[in-house]
């Protein structure tokens, strides 16, 4: 008995020996941290006496890229990273013009590159491009990107537009490319190789060839996760789970030399942790930043905000269905009344900081076919209520307009729906019920979840219940300006419940002409029909826009040269330079 | 000892088959792994109808879960979508060491988990050790002391400590260490992730990075143990045999070790040992405030995408590890409190 108390006796000091050795060594590596961190500042200050020092470029993102070949992704964090190390065909620049990266030049009628009414497309490559390995990079890479999006073997995330659109992809010889499409395809320049936020640009055959071979299918192929042959101006080079993907400068690259060395993107998923890497200067470029963090940004001392035309725009839609919104609404005076109303200019200058503007088009933020002389209809109180008595609708004792419909008087009180961040953060909505009471409109205001609001028909979703008007951030097929919201065919019924058409609007006028725009190849052509279209849904006040909803980034003030495109965020990275 | 040892791993190999048939059911509530692929929008419908039979996704549960526990090699799937299997099926299933493929990286969900273990261990064990050596001394300090100033002081401090939120003392921390000490010119430390790119990842980056996360855990989990610790050490220290000890003219530091800490001790090694294994599962709010690579947070964007494999593989480690830490536990019992026996 005495025997084994000593035994367990010393198995408890034991213990407590490899315990205090344990916490011996935990203040150990401790201490050399506490005397390093002052040392840590003179580090930052030596880069700037050494100029020759690495120049890296660290972005944060809220979420990791789930994989980077841009068979296995739909992520829009996987996919802006594709303009620093796998080019297209061409990329969109800010302007929303295309600009050759593989490609020799844009084909179009003129040059012989759109044939068949558009149903064929001819793609003259630059001879000079190769991969990062120095391989030639040729029309052969472009027809075996094509075969391994439609193989069976790969469980890729879409197979848009090559499945329905595409005939056939071709080289006629190793430097031409033809696409020939099953009737013309507007849409082709975004979509097809390009090298845009939602198109497959290419991948290098003569790697991903011999895995296909050998596993029978590209889903496990290594190069998703370690492309470390890619064709653009930087190249893969590290990519820790959780914590970082790096890029360095591709020495075989054809194109403009970028000016730095890395690029570092470092994954971050909490906003205000983000927020204080910006201000430290621990992040060079930060995105998805809200409207309410940028007065924060600019004071920091460290940061600037950059935007670009992602697309969308705050909008507010129009309910035209009889059945589920007030009688008022059929009246496109009410409707008119109820936008000259509106002092869009001051919510955005006041609540939104001055960082965005009222917009005159659904399509303003996707350049270029929004019609630049279709200017948002100006703040007007008094042309407001004009047209409110003129549609018969009077003002009464409580100072709401009213009307006397089918002997019953009628209150204008409309209920106005909304899933908006920045109205419940900045109090829009208490600013428009302000300025509507002022014109006599009163208004219930309802504001839902993200889940619930866009729950759809079957599950029947707020939009397709009661409202007047429906405030939220969309876009159409950006970069490509099709929607199909707007048709008589997409009005959601018992027999089409994925209808998105939830306002009910009907015209046939207009749904010729957005028939008419998707089969139009020639871009110039195709930007005058939305211009006819954006006049019809101005003049019948289907839809009006609050703001331009551009997605926000914060660049710090030691680079130059940022600029962002909506389509291509980071197109011109090789102007990129650190001062 | 050794029966009763292996009585105890007999019963847990049916346990844990029940948790992976609860987890796996539970997990069908986690969404739809293919309702956005990450993207703003839904993929389109032949898309998803597409990658859900070539994911086997279009199975029923029950297969799916068979599938995940024996795999599927013995049998053909359909892959081509005209409903009649022809490729043979590649997975091998948990029992045979396979844990599938993971939805969102496409890669082994093993390795996608073996990838963070590493740096969560290096964040949780240090603050682990910390903790518990921190809280002994507190813990200890104001039993011995109770009601003396150093006792007061440190009540409230803990539970100022314990009722702060996790997130806000993260912040609060990086606020004032790395934003305000850069701007006021002091000695600064790091906001976010394990290294500074410019430098690299050296061992010296890393310690300087662990500094937040490390305090952050601290403070709270100390708070809430030096309390235990306390208040058994008072319990144990009003017992006869301590006044017996001390009337026989022991050393004081002998009776507080020996006599009282050893016994005091029981409630907190429970502690530790339920705490152990979710040092793997990682801290999810420290790791991802601070962006440190870990498991917490790879289970909260795993979640985001549904990834049941991922998530499974998580789930049932960290059961494996709360099983094993149990029976270590129980043994650890028997030579702390000689009362306890194992039959």
């Amino acid at each position: 008995m005495k025997r084994k108390l000593y035994i367990l006796m010393s198995l408890v000091v034991l213990a407590s020996m490899i315990l205090t050795a344990c916490g011996g060594a935990a203040p150990a590596t401790e201490a050399p941290a506490a005397t390093e961190a002052p040392e840590q500042p003179a580090a930052p200050a030596a880069t700037e006496e050494a100029p020759a020092k690495l120049k890296v470029v660290t972005i944060t993102f809220p979420q990791e890229p789930d994989s980077l070949s841009p068979f296995y992704t739909g992520m829009w964090f996987s996919q802006i990273t594709q303009p620093f190390w796998l080019r297209g065909l061409w990329r969109i620049d800010n302007q929303g013009n295309p600009v050759p990266d593989i490609a020799a030049e844009i084909p179009s009628e003129a040059n012989g590159g759109l044939t068949d009414e558009g149903k064929t497309i001819t793609v003259k490559l630059n001879p000079d491009a190769k991969w990062s390995d120095g391989e030639p990079l040729t029309a052969d890479d472009f027809v075996f990107t094509y075969e391994m999006i439609l193989s069976d073997k790969n469980a890729v995330s879409t197979r848009y537009p090559f499945d329905t659109k595409v005939e056939s992809v071709t080289a006629s010889d190793p430097h031409t490319l033809v696409i020939k499409l099953n009737e013309p395809f507007a849409p082709w320049l975004t979509s097809i190789f390009a090298g845009t936020n939602t198109s497959t640009p290419v991948v290098p055959k003569h790697i991903l060839e011999p895995v296909f071979q050998k596993d029978g299918t590209l889903d496990n192929a290594e190069w998703n996760r370690a492309p470390t042959v890619s064709a653009g101006p930087f190249v893969f080079k590290e990519w820790e789970s959780g914590s970082h993907l790096t890029f360095v400068r591709n020495d075989n690259w054809f194109g403009d030399k970028p000016k730095v060395d890395q690029i570092f993107f470092r994954f971050v998923p909490d906003n205000a942790a983000q927020m204080a890497a910006i201000k430290s200067g621990d992040s060079d470029i930060g995105v998805y930043l809200g409207f309410d963090e940028l007065p924060d940004v600019e004071s920091s001392g460290t940061a600037v905000v950059g935007t670009d035309q992602g697309g969308y725009v705050e909008s507010w839609f129009f309910n035209f269905d009889p059945k589920r919104s007030h009688p008022a609404m059929q009246d496109v005076r009410v409707r008119k009344a109820i936008v000259l109303a509106t002092d869009r200019e001051k919510i955005t200058q006041d609540l939104l900081h001055g960082k965005t503007a009222p917009v005159g088009t659904f399509w303003d933020a996707t350049p270029p076919f929004g019609d630049p002389n279709l200017k948002p209809d100006p703040y007007d109180p008094d042309a407001a209520a004009k047209l409110l008595d003129e549609a018969g609708w009077t003002l009464g004792s409580d100072g709401i307009r009213e009307k006397t419909i089918d002997g019953q008087v009628v209150k204008l009180k409309l209920r106005y729906i909304t899933n908006s961040r920045d109205i419940r953060k900045n109090g829009v909505m208490p600013v428009v019920k302000q300025m509507w009471a002022k014109v006599g409109i009163d208004v219930e205001l309802v504001n839902n979840a993200n889940d619930v609001y866009f729950n759809d028909y079957a599950n029947n979703g707020p939009l397709y219940g009661d409202f007047d008007i429906a405030e939220y951030s969309d876009a159409p097929s950006f970069p490509d300006p099709d929607v199909s919201h707007f048709r008589c065919s997409e009005i959601p019924t018992p027999d089409n419940p994925a209808g998105g058409n939830f306002q009910g609007y009907c015209n046939p006028e207009l749904d010729k002409l957005f028939d008419q725009q998707t089969t139009t190849v020639n871009r110039d052509e195709r930007i005058k029909i939305f211009y006819q279209i954006e006049k019809i849904m101005h003049d019948d006040v289907v839809w009006a826009g609050m703001w331009n909803d551009t997605d926000l980034w914060s660049v710090n003030k030691r680079l130059t040269g940022v600029v962002f495109s909506g389509a291509t965020c980071f197109w011109n990275v090789t102007d990129w330079d650190i001062t | 000892m050794v029966n009763y040892i292996v009585r105890r791993i007999a019963q847990a190999i049916p346990q844990l088959f029940v948790i992976s048939l609860v987890l796996f059911a539970l997990m069908q509530s986690f969404g739809d792994p293919l309702a956005t692929m990450g993207a703003r929008l839904p993929p389109r419908p032949e898309d998803q109808a597409r990658l859900r039979r070539q994911l086997g996704l279009d199975q029923p549960v029950i297969v799916q879960y068979a599938v995940w526990l024996i795999g599927n090699d013995w049998m053909k799937i359909d892959k081509d979508g005209d409903g009649i299997p022809e490729t043979s099926g590649t997975r091998k299933g948990v029992l045979r060491g396979d844990w599938g493929t993971s939805l969102v990286t496409k890669t082994p969900a093993i390795k996608v988990i073996a990838e963070r273990i590493p740096n969560t261990l290096l964040l949780m064990v240090p603050s682990e050790i910390i903790i518990i050596i921190v809280s002994l001394l507190i813990g200890v300090y104001s039993a011995i002391r109770q009601y003396s100033l150093f006792d007061n002081v440190i009540t409230a401090a803990s539970f100022v400590g314990f009722s702060m939120p996790v997130f806000w003392l993260a912040l609060m921390l990086m606020y004032t260490f790395s934003v305000n000490f850069k701007r006021w010119g002091l000695p600064y430390l790091p906001t976010i992730g394990m290294f500074d790119p410019q430098v690299g990842k050296t061992p010296q980056q890393i310690v300087l990075h662990m500094i937040l996360p490390v305090t952050t855990l601290c403070i709270i989990s100390t708070a809430a143990y030096s309390r235990y610790v306390r208040s058994s050490m008072l319990e144990v220290l009003s017992q006869d045999y301590i006044r017996t000890a001390r009337a026989k003219g022991v050393r004081y530091t002998g009776i507080i070790l020996r006599h009282a800490l050893k016994n005091a001790s029981l409630p907190f090694v429970t502690l530790i040992g339920l705490d152990i294994p979710f040092l793997l599962a990682g801290a999810v709010v420290t790791e991802s405030i601070f962006a440190w690579p870990g498991t917490g947070r790879l289970f909260v964007d795993h979640t985001a995408r549904a990834d049941f494999p991922v998530l499974m593989g998580i789930l049932m480690m960290i059961a494996v590890a709360v099983v094993v830490f149990q029976i270590l536990t129980d043994v650890l019992y028997s030579f702390l409190d000689p009362r306890i026996r194992i039959e």
